[in-house]
């Protein structure tokens, strides 16, 4: 528990993923800041996601999965015995590459399903979470007239905001979001982008993305990651994104992101 | 590297012309070749559509006239020398039919739907032997069922003759039919979904019961709705424990007749009336089991198009 700060949202130390013994990702090591964005970047099989579904603890089911080091989520350790795993994914939200509405469902059942699942029912606190969650991932006057129509029936663009507006409406403190524009047109991965900016009042957002420009533009604080010599991925280099893109310290950084640009 | 380059753009002049002779000499034999084969397929389609139309045909044909409203109200007459065409109607196999398939559905239906998630869920040895057992349970002869139910609720539970003997010995034969298509239905529910749920702070047994079964539920439908319709046209699993019976029973613990039992009976008489009704009581017997596989098909198809 040292260098425990209020400043950071999550704080990961020596943290390496290994699948039935193979390493994934290691040696990650950096503090989230509160109410920032940012993001994970690096080239395909650097271990972005796998660090990402690390900090939900996603890889608990997968048989063979082994987290090590460190994670701290407001000073709790994650992977302790102090937080249970449903309260842990309750405090942190996720939003996957590809919209995953549930299809079964209507948009209104959609965004309350955390709650409902979670044992809230009463129709007060569901209406109220419904329209701040919608309005808050910025789709309430588009869905507002059909809420109860099924959640199958949005554009990409929408489901994926509704699927931030699931996530939001369990008031979480951090966000997780594994490449969300991936599967979007370019005008929806816009809005999306404008969304962050205003999100990070209040939650924590944590990005993985293949697009440097999206990187550069939306996130305050940037770690890069790489495919080691054993094809496990390590963090080469974090800092304010601003300084990763203009004035890294590590050779592998500026290459990566001149080769990128250029 | 530049030696194969150099090697290709030398040969290529030469190679291409040789394709392309090649190309005109093989023209007229693969034309050939293909009507031949095309023909010899389409000999095949009407090898194996003429048993099935001349079959709908005659069941049309001798079937249609045995229906009428007292074939369904009517209990069956025994014919007499006096009144040879008096056969009645089969009014206790239609119930006898659909309370079989009730009693057979209630027992097969939740236990295969549950076995299906599990199997689907778990990746357990002890799954991948119920899932070999429930394949094979799915290509055992249906007499098997029939002589285990007899062993079971006739001869060791000493019940006699009754309609849960039959239900049971259906059940068991229609268990790995919900079985295999629940689990098929549930692992094709997208894993992102799974995740989805599990990342909103679900706790696992409610993602599944709550977000991954209601989106598999189309296929869950399709497939017990299949496994009602297979249940009902079996003869061999029923012909040995429901006794058969000439009244409207419906009791579990009661003798009952059925369907494809008065077809058997019907097809032995020495009464051609008799031996005529067969065809009735086969056209109710196809038109239910394609009513219900229609109805199966659409159901598939709607979810397929609202999942959309």
């Amino acid at each position: 528990m040292s260098n425990v700060s209020n400043d950071y949202a999550m704080q990961l130390t020596n943290v390496a993923v290994a699948f039935s013994g193979k390493t994934a990702v290691r040696d990650v090591t950096f503090n989230v800041a509160k109410n920032k964005v940012t993001s994970l970047i690096g080239p395909s099989g650097s271990g972005k996601t796998t660090l990402l579904r690390a900090l939900n603890r996603l890889h608990d089911l997968s048989a063979g999965a082994v987290v090590s080091g460190q994670i701290l989520l407001e000073g709790t350790d994650v992977y302790g015995g102090a937080i249970s795993v449903t309260e842990l994914r309750t405090r942190i939200g996720m939003v996957f590459q590809k919209p995953n509405p549930f299809p079964a469902m209507s948009i209104y059942d959609n965004v309350v399903a955390g709650l409902r699942f979670n044992g809230i029912k009463k129709k007060s606190i569901l209406d109220e979470t419904l329209e701040r969650s919608l309005r808050q991932a910025a789709i309430w006057d588009s869905v507002e007239s059909r809420l109860h129509v099924s959640a199958g029936n949005l554009s990409g663009g929408e489901q994926q905001r509704l699927c931030i507006a699931r996530a939001l409406a369990l008031e979480p403190d951090v966000l997780l979001m594994d490449e969300p524009t991936s599967a979007l047109d370019p005008i929806a991965t816009l809005h999306i982008e404008e969304l962050m900016s205003s999100l990070k009042e209040r939650v924590t957002i944590i990005i993985v993305t293949h697009n440097m420009q999206q990187a550069a533009r939306i996130s305050d604080d940037c770690a890069f990651l790489l495919m080691g010599d054993d094809s496990a991925g390590e963090l080469i280099e974090f800092g304010p994104t601003q300084k990763i893109f203009n004035d890294p310290n590590d050779k592998r950084t500026i290459d990566y992101i001149a080769g990128r640009f250029g | 590297m530049m030696n194969t380059m150099q090697h290709d753009a030398n040969g290529t002049t030469s190679t291409r012309d040789y394709i392309r002779q090649r190309a005109d000499q093989l023209r007229a034999r693969r034309l050939a070749v293909s009507k031949v084969m095309i023909i010899l397929c389409g000999a095949a389609l009407v090898l194996t559509a003429i048993p099935l139309v001349v079959l709908i045909e005659q069941l049309i044909v001798r079937g249609v006239s045995q229906i009428s409203w007292g074939f369904f109200t009517q209990l069956p007459q025994s014919p007499t020398l006096s009144a040879p065409n008096a056969v009645g109607g089969v009014s206790n196999a239609v119930v006898g039919t659909l309370a079989l398939a009730l009693y057979a559905s209630i027992m097969a239906i939740p236990v295969g739907v549950l076995t299906g998630v599990y199997l689907a869920e778990s990746d357990s040895k002890f799954a991948e032997a119920m899932r070999i057992v429930a394949q094979t349970m799915a290509g055992a002869p249906s007499i098997l069922m029939g002589l285990f139910a007899f062993s079971v609720f006739v001869k060791y539970m000493h019940l006699g003759f009754t309609a849960l003997a039959g239900a049971f010995a259906l059940a068991v034969l229609m268990l790995p039919v919900v079985t295999i298509s629940t689990e098929i239905a549930v692992r094709n529910v997208p894993s992102t979904l799974r995740e989805a749920g599990l990342a909103l702070g679900v706790k696992p047994h409610k993602v599944s019961l709550r977000i991954v079964i209601p989106s598999a539920l189309s296929g869950i439908v399709t497939g017990s709705l299949l496994a009602i319709a297979r249940a009902v046209g079996e003869t061999a699993p029923v012909l040995l424990v429901i006794g058969g019976g000439y009244i409207n029973e419906w009791r579990p613990l009661n003798p009952v007749s059925a369907l494809p039992l008065s077809i058997f009976m019907g097809a032995k008489s020495v009464w051609p009336a008799q031996r005529a009704q067969v065809w009735g009581i086969a056209l109710v017997l196809v038109a239910f089991v394609f009513i219900l596989s229609l109805t199966a098909r659409l159901w598939a198809g709607r979810s397929a198009k609202g999942r959309k």
